[in-house]
C-alpha cells in the first residue's frame, strides 16, 4: 500500500539534522527541511557509497504503477559509526522510510528514519530527541 | 520520606555540577583569550612560529618514536570555533572591507536558501584551512620526520615536515590546496607553520582565503579521546587582524574495528552528482532510479 504523508517538521528535529547536512559534498539545499515525507515500500538496492549512500525503495503507488524513492544518507563510515551496514537492508527488506523530501517534486529526500518490518530502526542521522 | 531525604542530596549534585561547569567555561573563555591575545603580538604567522619555537628552545626535530604521543585511531571533527563566528569571549574577526562583504552577501544567500559548494560540489579538496572543519573520519599518522594529518574527504593528506627542513626559497613558492607545512616538536605539542595557501573559497557562501594567508597551529592530544588543534590565520586579505580558533577531534568508538578509511571519490555514484542552478545553487542531476522523472 502506498501511504504518503506530508508532516510538519518537528521544531527539535531542526537542531539535529540540519547540522549534520552542512558540508558534505554537495548542500542540502535541494531537500525542503520544513516537511517530511513517508513511504512504505521494499528495498531496491542499497547504495552503500561516498559521499553519499543511497536507499531505493519500490512503492506502489495506488493505480498500481511503482516509483522508485531513493533516499539519501552520509557515505559508509558515517552509516558504519550509526550502525547501518549495507546487510541491514537486502534486496526487497520490506521497510517505512521517512526524509525531508526535495523541493522540486522528485521521488527523492533526506534519509531520517527507516524503520524494517521486523519493527528495527535506523537512523542515519542520529535519533532525534524524545518529544 | 525516602524521596525526602534524597532531595538535599539531588540538589547538591545538580549545584556543584552547576558551578563546575561553570568555571570550566569561564577557564576554557581565558584560554581562548590568552591565545587570541598572543596572536595579536605578531605581526606574521612566521614571527608567531618562530617565538613559539624560541620558547619551546628550538624544539625538537626527528626526536625518537619513544618521545612522540600516540594518535593512533580514527578521529572526528568536534566541533570548537569557526572562521567567522564569535569567539567564546564574544570577540569577533575584524574583517577588511571586502571580506565583510562578501560574509554579509553570503548570509543572504543563506538566508535564501541559495547555497553551492565550488569545491567539493565539483569534486575538489576542500583545501587548507577548511580542511579543520570538514566532517567524515580522520587519521594522523605520527612519525619522528613527518607527521601526516589525514582525512577521508577526498583522501587528502597534510604533510607536516619536523626534519629540520625549511619552507621553499620564496623564489619557488607556488600555491598549494593544503600548503606547505613544517613543525617541531614541544614535547608532546606539535607546532606547524603553514604557507603557500591558495586563494579559494573558505566554504559555501564564505569569503576567499588570499594566497597571502599563513598560519600557526599547536596540536595536542588533551584526553584519550580528544585532540586539539590551537590555530591563528594571518590574512592581510581576510583579517585586519590575526584570528583564532580551537579545533577538537574526537576518537570514534570502534572496539570492534569495523570503521576503516577507504578509498574516497565524490563521482562514485551519479545519484551525487550536482550542477550550480542559474540562481548559483545547487541541484541533483537526473536520478539513475528515475530517469523520466522531469525536473
Amino acid at each position: 500500500m502506498n501511504r504518503i504523508r506530508v508532516a510538519t517538521f518537528l521544531f527539535g528535529a531542526l537542531f539535529v539534522v540540519v547540522p549534520l547536512l552542512v558540508e558534505a559534498h554537495h548542500s542540502g539545499v535541494m531537500f525542503d527541511s520544513t516537511k517530511e515525507i513517508t513511504v512504505e515500500g521494499t528495498v531496491k538496492e542499497f547504495q552503500y557509497t561516498n559521499p553519499h549512500s543511497w536507499l531505493l525503495v519500490d512503492v506502489t503507488n495506488k493505480d498500481g504503477s511503482v516509483t522508485t524513492w531513493g533516499f539519501e544518507a552520509e557515505g559508509p563510515t558515517t552509516l558504519m559509526q550509526r550502525r547501518i551496514r549495507p546487510s541491514d537492508f537486502p534486496f526487497g527488506t520490506k521497510v517505512t522510510i521517512t526524509g525531508n523530501p526535495m523541493k522540486d517534486g522528485r521521488p527523492g529526500a533526506t534519509w531520517i528514519k527507516a524503520v524494517r518490518a521486523d519493527g528495527k530502526a535506523f537512523y542515519p542521522r542520529g535519533q532525534a530527541p524524545q518529544q | 520520606m525516602t524521596r525526602i531525604k534524597k532531595l538535599p542530596a539531588l540538589l547538591l549534585i545538580v549545584a556543584t555540577s552547576t558551578i563546575v561547569a561553570a568555571q570550566t567555561r569561564t577557564q576554557a573563555q581565558t584560554e581562548w583569550q590568552r591565545m587570541f591575545d598572543m596572536g595579536l603580538k605578531y605581526g606574521t604567522a612566521l614571527e608567531l612560529y618562530t617565538a613559539l619555537k624560541s620558547t619551546a628552545h628550538g624544539g625538537l626535530q626527528s626526536p625518537p618514536f619513544a618521545r612522540l604521543p600516540d594518535w593512533s585511531g580514527l578521529w572526528t571533527a568536534s566541533g570548537g570555533g569557526s572562521f567567522f563566528g564569535l569567539g567564546p569571549t564574544g570577540v569577533s574577526p575584524k574583517l577588511t572591507p571586502a571580506a565583510a562583504a562578501a560574509l554579509n552577501k553570503g548570509k543572504e544567500l543563506d538566508a535564501n536558501g541559495i547555497s553551492y559548494d565550488e569545491n567539493l560540489s565539483e569534486c575538489g579538496p576542500p583545501g587548507f584551512p577548511r580542511w579543520l572543519v570538514i566532517p567524515f573520519l580522520r587519521e594522523f599518522i605520527v612519525r619522528p620526520e613527518q607527521t601526516w594529518l589525514s582525512s577521508e574527504t577526498v583522501n587528502n593528506v597534510r604533510r607536516i615536515y619536523t626534519d629540520g627542513r625549511n619552507h621553499p626559497p620564496v623564489e619557488d613558492r607556488f600555491p598549494l590546496y593544503y600548503g606547505d607545512s613544517i613543525g617541531f616538536w614541544d614535547d608532546q605539542k606539535l607546532v606547524i607553520h603553514t604557507n603557500q595557501l591558495m586563494k579559494r573559497s573558505m566554504g559555501r557562501n564564505e569569503p576567499e582565503q588570499s594566497d597571502q594567508m599563513e598560519t600557526v597551529e599547536i596540536w595536542e592530544k588533551t584526553d584519550a579521546r580528544t585532540i586539539e588543534a590551537k590555530v591563528w590565520i594571518y590574512d592581510p586579505a581576510l583579517y585586519l587582524e590575526p584570528w583564532y580558533l580551537t579545533r577538537r577531534y574526537t576518537q570514534v568508538a570502534n572496539t570492534d574495528k569495523s570503521v576503516r578509511m577507504n578509498y574516497w571519490h565524490c563521482g562514485e555514484n551519479p545519484n551525487n552528482d550536482v550542477y550550480k542552478t542559474p540562481d548559483g545553487s545547487t541541484q541533483f542531476r537526473e536520478f539513475t532510479f528515475s530517469p523520466k522523472d522531469k525536473r
